[in-house]
Formats: C-alpha cells, structure tokens, sequence
C-alpha cells in the first residue's frame, strides 16, 4: 500500500531508500522498554507536568550500554537519532543535536517518523504554517513566512481547503486536554524542523535526488521480470572468478603502497587542508606544476595508470617519450582519451582526425600497431562511435606499459624530476593561527576558469607537437612541421628512419605484405624512381595499398636519411591486389611517367594523393574527390601528402553516401 | 430560446443554491472529520494507543466515508451538468477541490494509520512509545461524530480473531478510496489551476484566550531552565506575603487585645 501522490507528474518522485531508517526504528523500539528502556521522568512547567521526558545524558548512557561503544561514539549516534526525527529535544528545539547533559528529550510518536514510504507533503506543510499563523497571530518566521507565500502562490487553488483544514485542526486539538495539546504542538513542530530545516542547518534527510521507480513497491512479475534475472544470473556464473588468496593479496599490497599516501590515515604534507584551512598542499600539487611534489613523484612508480592519470605524470612521460622519439604512442592514446570521453557530436571528426594522424599508412604520427587491431579498427571506423578504437588503446597502453615505462623510470629525464622534487616541511599551527586561517577561507578557482585553462593548455600543446617520430613509411615532408605547427623540419630524421627500419613489425600487417610485394608497376617505379632522383619534383606512381613509399624526396633529404629512394621504394613496393583485396588505383605523380596504368575507380582501399607544392604552406587533411586528386597529381613536385580515409574515399567512387 | 432558458436557469439557480449550500457543509464536516482523525492517528503507537483509540478510529473512518460518498455523488451529478450557470460551476470546482485534498489526507492518514498497527499491536504495551500524550482521543473523536458525549461505558473490546478482520476491512477501505479519487479524476475534468479561491491568505486568530495559554505553555517550554527559579521565587514571594498578613493579623489582634 503506497501513499498516494498528489502531483501526479510521473516523474522523479520517490525517495530512495534510507536503510537507516528501518535500523533506527528497532532501536527505538527497544528503548521503550519498561524495564531495560531508558529512564524516563515526568517535566515539570508551570501549569502542569508532562511525562516521558528523558534526559540526554541517559539517552547517551543506554546507546552505550546497549552497543558497547564509547560515550563519544554513543553521542554520535544519539545525535543522529534526533537528526532524522526520532526523539526531539524539548529545549533548543532548533538545533537537533544531543546534549550530554539534563537536557530533556522526548520521543516522537510513530505518526511523525520519517518511515520510507511516507513523503512528506507539501499541503501538510502548508495547513502546519497556517496553524501557526493562527496560533502566533500572524507571527511566522522569515523562512516560514518566505514558504507560506511560496505555497500560497503554487496551491493557491486549494487555499481555501488549506485554511478551513488548519482551523478544524486547531478546533479538534482544542477539544483535547491541555498537556496533551502542548506534546502534539512540540511533535508537529519538531517534525517541521527535521522535514523543512532552517536555512544554514544541515538536515540529516537530505537524500539528493528523487528517483524514478519506487523502492518500495512490488515489481511485477512479468516475463521480462524473470528474464531479467536470467540474464544476471547467466552473466554473474560467466564471470571470471579469482581466487580470494590472489584478490586479498591484491587488497593488502593496495593498501600497503597507499597506506603513506592516504590524508586519511598519514599526515599530509605540509598541512591537510581540510584540517588547517591552509592551501598549501593543492597549491603544491596543481596539475601543471613545475616542480612536483617527491609523495607526488613516488606515486608514479606505482603503477603506470597512476603515471598517466596525473597530468605532470603524463607531462613528464610525454617528455621523455619525446626524447626516445615514441611520442605518438602517447599522443594517440590521449586521443582515444578525448574520443572516449568527449561530446556526441564530434566523435566522427574525432575519429578521422585521429585515423589520419596515427593509423593511416603515411600518417605523420603512424603508431605501430599489429594487423589483425589495425583491421579491425580501420573497420571499426567506417562507423565510428566511442570505444571504435578501444582495442587499438589497449594495444598502445600495454605496448608503452611494458616498454615505455620501465625505461622511463631509469632514464635521466625522470631521475631528474625525482631529483628536483621538493618534499615541503609540516606546518605547526598554533590554535590561534588556526582560528585565523578559518577566518582567511576563500573559495577556489572557479570551474569554469579551471576548464578554459585546461583547454588552453591542451592548444598549447597541440600547438607544439613535434612530430619527430616519422617512421620510414612516413612521407618526409618538408612541410610536415607546418602541419604539426613548427615550421623547423627535424632534423633528427636520420636516426628514426634507420631505427624505425630497424622495427620491422612483428606481426604481418598490410603495409608488411605491401612490402614484400612487387608488381610490374614497381618496376617501372624504380625505374622512374631512379629518374626521379635527380629531380627534385619526382613522384614514383602510387600503387593501392602501399603509398608512403611514392613519396618523392628531394636527393639530398634522402641521402641524409641514408637510403636510397630506390631501394625504399623496392623494398616497399606494393602488391596491387593484396591484403584489402581491392582494386588499387595508381595515381599519376609526375607527368615524366605517362606509362603509368591509368587510376581505376573502383572502391580503394588505401589512397594517397601526393600533391607537392613547392612552397610551403599548411598541411591540408580533407578528403578530396577524384577531380582533385588527378589535379594535383599532374601538378607534380614533392609536398605535402594527403590521407583520404577509406570510407571517404568510397563515396565519390561508388556514389554511394 | 430565452424565455424557456430564463425559466430553465431560475429553477436551475435555486436548486442549484441549495445544492450549493448543502454541499458546503457536507464538505465542511468532511474537513472536520478528516482534521479529528489526523489527530486521533497521531496518537497511534503512543502510550495511549489502545483498542478504545482504534474503536475511535474506526467509527470516524467509517463516518469520513460515509460523508464522502455522499459528497462524490452530490458533486459529480452536479459537475456533470452541463447546464449549470458559471458562478455555481466555480463554487461546485472550489467544493470539488476541496473534497478531493480531503480524500488524499484521509488516504494517507490511513495508509499511516494501517503501517503503523501493524507493527503496535495494542496487546504488546512494552513497545508502545512513550510520547507524553496522556489523555485518549474520545474528545476528539466525539467531535468528529458530532456527538456531545461519546459514551465510553461499554469499552469496546474486540475479541482477538476480530483484529485481523479489522485489518482487511481497512485494507478494503482503502482502497475503496483509492477507487474513489481515481473514480473522480476520471469522471469529472477540474482544471485545478483555473479554480480562483475565495478566502484570505491567512486565516484569522481565533480566540484569543486559547492563543495565549498555548503561548504560555510553549513560553514555559523553552525556557526550562528558569523553571526551577521561577517556582522557587514564587513560593518565597507566597511565603512572605504569608509572613506580612500574619504579622498584620498578630499586630490586629493585639491592639484590639490590648485597647
């Protein structure tokens, strides 16, 4: 039997559950006892005496004895009884706390308790203030009286019944005798304290939200009720078990590495602002601070999640990745980071850009990843949502885990950080200076400030990004700094491109199978790429799925690089129709090369335009149509190289959306 | 046709007058009876919970019903008619109002009431809170019947196997009410935010006399602490008067002794 609502609205409006509740009532329960229940005596005014009064110091006495626990713990508790509603104190009636002391208490009858499954109404509320009213002629206080407008105004069609409610009330208590209408007077107005609290007091039935279903009715037991069950029931028997020796092991480690770590349990260095009102500590360990704190720096060797999870952790690590030229490993998960957790409405672009950067073949930032990920994200991409690249981040964090880490905590960069790491003394704040630290309490920086320098500090760093990690499938374009925003051309390419060469992927991927391929084209391209040589503006004709090696480099970059183009462009040449097992589409580079095969325009799966300006300018990354592509191919010269995503390039191919 | 509507609205106007009047004090005594039985349910689970106080409440939960079949009847015919002139119609509305927030405190004082029964029952008295309250409710109750004196001289006492009838009787009740403000929901459409109320915001003091015991007690209420004080600085002020008039009395005596 539910109580029915009035607002009939269909929406949030049943309280959630209060266990406590349910808990309390026992003990109430047992604290009526004649004979083991606590103490109670008669109060004496003026006029009359009222019995059942109880003392706040038996109050506490009983919980003690009953509970076994210390007077402190004991008060605690009693508090909390007079919080929710329970007992009600008879002096001080505003301020529900208890008083170890002879301060009278009474308990509230069971009409007025704060059981779950009865609301509390704001017409009750209403006919209460209109009581007073009555009663105080006119007199409410201002938070009542603020109220009683407020009600008056949004129920005001029932005003009338409201009015004539509070004065049958107050003509049926008349009818009673006069103690017994001060008790029922104190009840009803210790009820309103705990239900419709002063403003600045915290109410202990403050339960936040309202909730949707009621946990208090019966759920149907309808097919789908059951089915529900199953499914829980089938998935909780799926579920991977461990073994409580290996899970508590895990438990105690846990808490052993955090146990210093912990405000709670340790002390914090210098002060816990909570305690001393001194900010110190956050100021000391803000997300972008330069020096870190040696706790802070400790707590990255715990584990690489906590590495990653601080922002000067990350700061540090994307440094020294910097250093070893892997920086993209990192780039790419944080772009997975954003995809994962950013808006709705830019996952699509997200995902492209994120493809182009990192997972395309000439990519400028190419992450190595193995064949079957690849596959499956550049799948997964046709239709992206959230997690699409979720197997690729996996793949990336345990890669930089197992590897990058482990390096990072012996090398320079981090001993250097451990090194600068201040380890701030403990303040020692004297009773007063505490008092004025309280009195000096400022609000923080706002959230919104906070978020805008966060996202300038992300611009920055976008701004910044040094692509130095090019791998040998990558295009060297001069210009590729442009595009990342620098407009220095690292220098640094000679070693990368030779450890990179080093790096022969373990796993066969397409770019792999690309590589061992050779085709009648290629030939043609190593002739044209000898040729090409000399010329500045060569291009060796793009076969389908391999096509960083058609980039075209200036003689003297690709001497720096200590390879010849030609053996490059051998080793990477590409079977037309191997891994996608499409139709590859050559794409004239240079007009020198008119033996070419024309481009076929059936659905692609890689395709790289070279287009090659020979000034330089920004980095273009859109997807162009086909018109543009034989435009700028016939343009010729070496430039800037233009990833098309496969899906894009289906469109204007198959004229499908 | 304005002459047959002029005579059609005379005949509607009285009776509909009448209706009106009649309806006001069905629906007045209702709000009495459901005022008397919040407070008799206040009183449930406390000490003075007992078979006589679930008696009482029986018989004013069988008298609210009663009065609210009536009024439903009364007021859905009513409301139904189209015919009815605007003025009555706004009236009927506030009656209308007014009766169905009466139902839902009745519904959910006696939801409250059933929820807490059942876990006091009146033959365990160990449990039972001890809230202060002293007297019953047969005053109480005796208002909301509208009898002058509820007569007390045979205690009803339900046999035991009656208790769980009582049970289902009010569960039934319940949810006949339940019926009910759905009934009206469905039958008659009162758009509750075109109803214009008619009374002041805040209701008058009543007498005053009442008023101002309550103040004193409640004044007395929140300053125990001077209890003590007070009744020790009346009882020396009493003590000292009483020690002036007999020292006038002995003065008196003795100028008449000795004159």
């Amino acid at each position: 039997m539910t109580i029915r609502n009035t607002l009939r609205d269909h929406g949030q409006r049943y309280r959630p559950r209060m266990a406590c509740l349910k808990k309390t009532e026992k003990v109430l329960l047992e604290m009526q006892d004649p004979k083991t229940g606590v103490r109670s005596q008669p109060q004496r005014l003026v006029i009359t005496t009222i019995p059942h009064a109880i003392t706040g110091e038996d109050i506490i006495a009983w919980l003690a004895d009953r509970f076994q626990v210390d007077t402190q713990e004991a008060r605690t508790f009693g508090s909390m009884l007079v919080a929710l509603g329970y007992i009600y104190p008879l002096q001080d009636h505003k301020r529900l706390v208890i008083k170890p002391d002879v301060s009278l208490y009474r308990f509230q009858t069971p009409y007025f308790w704060p059981t779950q499954q009865w609301p509390v109404e704001d017409t009750d509320y209403a006919i209460y203030l209109a009581k007073r009213n009555i009663r105080k002629k006119g007199i409410l206080e201002l938070h009542e009286q603020e109220h009683y407008n407020r009600l008056h105004k949004w129920m005001n069609h029932k005003w009338d019944f409201i009015v004539m409610q509070a004065k049958e009330q107050y003509r049926a208590a008349k009818e009673r005798k006069k103690p017994d209408r001060v008790v029922f007077d104190c009840q009803e107005r210790a009820y309103w304290v705990v239900h419709r609290p002063p403003p600045g007091t915290v109410s202990a039935m403050d339960y936040g939200l309202d909730r949707l279903t009621d946990p208090n009715s019966d759920e149907a037991k309808t097919p789908d009720f059951y089915e529900r069950i199953m499914i829980f029931t089938q998935q909780s028997i799926m579920r991977p078990r461990v073994k409580s020796s290996v899970s508590i092991g895990a438990l105690v480690k846990y808490c052993g590495t955090y146990n210093n770590h912990d405000p709670f349990l340790f002390k914090c260095l210098p002060s816990n602002p909570w305690l001393t009102d001194d900010v110190t500590y956050w100021n000391l360990n803000m997300p972008c601070v330069e020096i870190p704190t040696k706790m802070r720096v400790e707590r990255w060797t715990f584990s690489f999640a906590e590495l990653l999870s601080d922002p000067r952790g990350r700061d540090d690590f994307r440094l020294f990745l910097k250093k070893e030229f892997s920086g993209e490993n990192l780039a790419f998960w944080e772009g997975c980071e954003d995809l994962k957790w950013g808006e709705a409405a830019t996952i699509k672009e997200k995902a492209e850009h994120i493809y182009k950067t990192f997972l395309a073949r000439g990519a400028p930032r190419w992450i190595n990843i193995d064949g079957k990920t690849m596959e499956v994200t550049v799948k997964g991409l046709k239709h992206p949502h959230r997690y699409v690249l979720d197997p690729a981040q996996t793949h990336i964090y345990m890669l930089m885990k197992k590897d990058s880490y482990g390096r990072y905590q012996k090398s320079p960069v981090f001993k250097d950080t451990v090194k600068k790491a201040i380890c701030p003394e403990e303040h020692n704040f004297s009773v007063a200076q505490l008092e004025q630290n309280a009195k000096k309490r400022r609000p923080s920086l706002s959230p919104i400030i906070l978020r805008q320098m966060e996202k300038e500090q992300r611009a920055k760093m976008a701004a910044n990004v040094d692509i130095t990690q090019l791998c040998r499938f990558t295009t060297p374009i001069p210009h590729l700094a442009v595009y990342s925003g620098i407009t220095d051309f690292p220098t640094a390419t000679t070693s990368p491109s030779l450890t990179f060469l080093a790096h022969t992927p373990a796993c066969p991927s397409p770019i792999s199978v690309a590589l061992d391929s050779t085709s009648a084209s290629e030939r043609r391209v190593e002739a044209g790429g000898g040729e090409g040589e000399g010329n500045p503006a060569a291009r060796a004709p793009v076969c389908g799925n391999v096509s960083k090696s058609r980039m075209a480099l200036s003689l003297r970059r690709l001497l720096k690089r200590g390879c010849t183009p030609a053996t490059m462009f051998a080793s990477l040449s590409p079977k037309c129709h191997s891994a996608a097992g499409t139709s590859s589409r050559i794409q004239p580079i240079s007009p020198d090369q008119p033996s070419q095969p024309p481009p076929r325009r059936i659905g692609n799966f890689f395709q790289i335009k070279v287009d090659i300006p020979p000034e330089c300018r920004i980095y273009p990354i859109e997807s162009e149509d086909e018109e543009e592509e034989s435009r700028s191919a016939s343009r010729g010269g070496v430039g800037a190289k233009e990833i098309i995503c496969p899906w894009e390039s289906l469109t204007p191919q198959n004229g499908t959306g | 046709m304005p002459l047959v509507n002029n005579k059609v609205g005379n005949d509607c106007t009285v009776s509909a007058d009448k209706a009106l009047v009649d309806e006001k004090a069905l629906v007045d005594s209702l709000i009495k009876v459901v005022a008397c039985y919040r407070h008799l349910a206040s009183c449930v689970g406390g000490c003075t919970d007992s078979l006589q106080l679930r008696d009482e409440l029986r018989q004013t939960r069988e008298k609210a019903q009663m009065l609210a079949v009536v009024i439903r009847d009364h007021l859905t015919s009513h409301l139904r008619n189209k015919r009815l002139p605007e003025v009555q119609r706004k009236e009927m509305e506030i009656h209308w109002v007014a009766f169905s927030s009466s139902l839902e405190l009745l519904h959910v004082d006696m939801c409250k009431v059933f929820y807490i029964g059942d876990i006091f029952s009146s033959a365990n008295t160990d449990t039972l809170v001890k809230t202060g309250i002293q007297g019953g409710g047969s005053e109480v109750a005796a208002r909301a019947l509208s009898l002058p004196d509820l007569n007390q001289a045979q205690s009803p006492t339900l046999p035991a196997g009656l208790e769980s009838q009582e049970r289902t009787t009010m569960e039934q009740e319940i949810s006949q009410i339940d019926h009910m403000i759905d009934d009206m929901e469905m039958k008659v459409n009162v758009m509750r935010w075109m109803v214009e109320p008619h009374g002041p915001q805040y209701a008058e003091p009543l007498s005053s006399t009442d008023s101002a015991s309550l103040a004193l007690l409640s004044v007395d209420e929140e300053q125990p602490g001077h209890q003590p004080l007070c009744q020790r600085s009346q009882i020396f002020v009493l003590l000292l008067l009483f020690a002036v008039v007999l020292v006038a009395a002995t003065l008196s005596i003795c100028i008449v002794f000795f004159s």
